[in-house]
């Protein structure tokens, strides 16, 4: 009786100690999560930072871009003793294949930013003229809150300016803005040269302008790192704000510097128009400049920050954002007040032709 | 194959373990009662790997504090001990070219119970399973619209632990060593691109609470501790690995923490007072 007690209890002890062994090496079997490891060097910055787009950037399909081959052309620039200035140009101009302005590199020093997207085009905004001869001065003539600045012209048409989604807006400001401007015949919003921020801010003031649920768009992200790895479109909808809402004519004030944000706040009010009725919401400048795949931060081995496009937007039918949305009424107003002077009209170089024109639009 | 055989084989050790009586304890009529509270201070390294804020690890200081609570219960003829443990930790670490940081921080809670052999009168070890529960963040110092990263995730852990009391020339002291394994669980984890802006703000969160194991999840916690009498109080020093590792919706992750801890162990006697009635007020502080 005793010899088998004594063999029960070898025998358990046995077990135990399997139980704990198994306890310690499971973890080994599985091993260790992690990434490549690469150099710091040129190579090492090279190949990381052409991953990190292979992988996690949007829009390369969408774009045509033969990433592999782009790799196989700048593979040949790298050599190792490049200096940090060299290797940098040569990344920049890797990822200015891309054409894309939510693709930075930044070092300490420096940092690479695509801009075709406005240079080369009008401005179609002269801050000088806006000021002197609109805004006048924020003391007597208009008002500022939070980031907006606003004023009723003597012609009773209410105008905001909104320099950056950037700028905090509360649901507060919103009220007591359209409060003020609520006696007006219509309302501008001026958005020029406004190069985004923060998609909320977007949001919060278009949820002002309809009174009801609205489709405004979708959205996807990636779900892996192949080109094709991306999530069904999901549907962005807009809820009408619970407080003051305008509901009279608004003209928005475009032009190629609306970016991102700024972009995507042109597209939901866009969008809140419906098809078969005349537009309530018009869009006046020049083609937005475009920027709909939220961007996000990855870094290479030497600390050199990267940020790019990773989740791409659309409209509500569906369609890309990215390279910009076309105006309602196309305005250039370098061409007009480049007549102005060729015909000696000085009076026409103290007007901003776009202002001009929504005053039209707003006034019928 | 191997995976289901490993799952199966541990499962089994464990139900085995704790259906098996190996010996009843002589004394078990109050000893419910009596509980082990060690509070502990600590500081150590640690490696923080994130795919969905960098490729990049970021290294540095790990400052930790823990309490654990542990006493017999009446379960199996007084053979099982329920262990509480919580942790929470908050590290500073920087990337390998030193110009960016991160902070993060995590909150462990672990509950659960042991079935304890007593192989000798001084040296048992204990088996058995717990709930781990796992709160916390890493913050990027530098980047845009991916900052952060939650940690949210609940795991069912195998646990094992082997206790010695020995002497060395008439000094005594208690050895401790502990692991907990993570079998099963479910974790928070945004998809492989897609924003917090996505999930939290435009409400499209299908797919981001996903199934645990260790296949996607191998993590570990081992503790080694000593308990040394000192006058009139008794000190426990301990190593702690804390290696959390995880590898779903294709965002790779990993923390690895080593921390020497510090602390007193306190043996307490519960008092039953279920009704809330004062304690006499000749013994009462409060």
């Amino acid at each position: 009786m005793l010899k088998l007690q004594v063999r029960d209890q070898l025998m358990m002890r046995n077990k135990i100690k399997q139980i704990l062994w198994l306890l310690c090496c499971l973890p080994v079997l599985t091993g260790c999560i992690g990434e490549d490891d690469y150099a710091n060097d040129p190579r090492g910055n090279f190949e990381q930072l052409w991953k990190i787009i292979d992988e996690q950037y949007c829009f390369l399909d969408t774009k045509g871009i033969d990433w592999d081959a782009v790799h196989d052309e700048y593979s040949k620039l790298i050599i190792p003793s490049m200096s940090n200035d060299d290797l940098f140009d040569i990344l920049s101009q890797m990822l200015y294949i891309l054409k894309d302005g939510h693709v930075n590199l930044s070092s300490a020093s420096r940092i690479s930013y695509y801009d075709a997207w406005y240079q080369g085009y009008p401005w179609n905004y002269r801050e000088d003229i806006l000021y002197n001869y609109y805004l006048g001065s924020t003391n007597s003539d208009y008002r500022t809150s939070a980031g907006l600045k606003y004023k009723i012209f003597d012609n009773n048409i209410g105008y905001i300016r909104y320099e950056s989604f950037s700028a905090g807006v509360g649901d507060g400001n919103l009220d007591e803005v359209l409060y003020y401007l609520q006696i007006c015949n219509g309302l501008i919003i001026d958005v020029r040269d406004n190069g985004g921020g923060n998609l909320t801010n977007s949001s919060r003031i278009a949820a002002r302008f309809t009174d009801k649920q609205a489709l405004t768009g979708y959205i996807q992200h990636k779900t892996g790192p192949g080109h094709n790895d991306f999530s069904e479109m999901e549907p962005i909808y807009l809820e009408p704000s619970n407080s003051i809402r305008w509901q009279k004519k608004v003209v928005i004030l475009t032009n190629r510097r609306c970016y991102s944000a700024t972009n995507d706040f042109v597209n939901i009010m866009r969008s809140l128009n419906n098809d078969n009725e005349d537009k309530r919401i018009i869009q006046l400048g020049d083609q937005t400049g475009g920027g709909s795949g939220l961007p996000f931060s990855s870094e290479l081995p030497n600390g050199w920050s990267i940020r790019f496009s990773a989740s791409p937007h659309f409209d509500k039918y569906g369609k890309s954002l990215e390279d910009g949305i076309k105006p309602d009424v196309y305005v250039n107003m370098d061409k007009i007040l480049e007549e102005g002077i060729e015909q000696g009209d000085i009076e026409s170089q103290k007007k901003d032709p776009l202002i001009e024109k929504a005053f039209e639009i707003l006034s019928e | 194959m191997k995976k289901k055989l490993i799952y199966l084989g541990l499962t089994g050790c464990i139900l085995f373990a704790l259906s098996t009586r190996l010996q009843a304890q002589t004394d078990s009529l109050q000893a419910h009662r009596y509980v082990t509270r060690a509070t502990m201070y600590g500081v150590g390294f640690t490696n923080v790997f994130d795919t969905y804020l960098s490729p990049q690890e970021y290294k540095g200081i790990d400052f930790r504090v823990s309490r654990e609570l542990i006493r017999m219960t009446k379960l199996f003829d007084g053979n099982i001990s329920v262990q509480n443990f919580f942790q929470a930790n908050i590290s500073y670490t920087h990337n390998r070219a030193d110009n960016n940081n991160t902070f993060s921080g995590l909150v462990n809670w672990n509950y659960g119970l042991h079935y304890q052999f007593r192989l000798t009168e001084n040296f048992k070890l204990l088996a058995g399973g717990l709930i781990d529960v796992n709160g916390g963040f890493v913050y990027n110092l530098r980047n845009t619209n991916n900052p952060a990263s939650a940690r949210a995730y609940v795991n069912l852990d195998a646990s094992g632990m082997a206790i010695w009391h020995l002497k060395i020339k008439q000094y005594p002291m208690v050895l401790r060593y502990q692991i907990n394994l993570p079998v099963m669980g479910v974790m928070f984890s945004p998809h492989y691109g897609q924003s917090y802006y996505e999930i939290f703000s435009l409400g499209n969160s299908s797919g981001v609470i996903k199934f645990t194991s260790l296949h996607n999840q191998p993590s570990l916690r081992q503790m080694l501790s000593v308990d040394l009498p000192i006058g009139y109080t008794k000190m426990r020093f301990s190593y702690l690995a804390d290696l959390q590792q995880s590898n779903v919706n294709n965002i790779k992750t990993h923390t690895y923490s080593h921390a020497f801890m510090v602390g007193f162990v306190k043996d307490l006697y519960r008092i039953r007072n279920k009704k809330g009635t004062a304690l006499p007020s000749s013994v009462r502080a409060y």
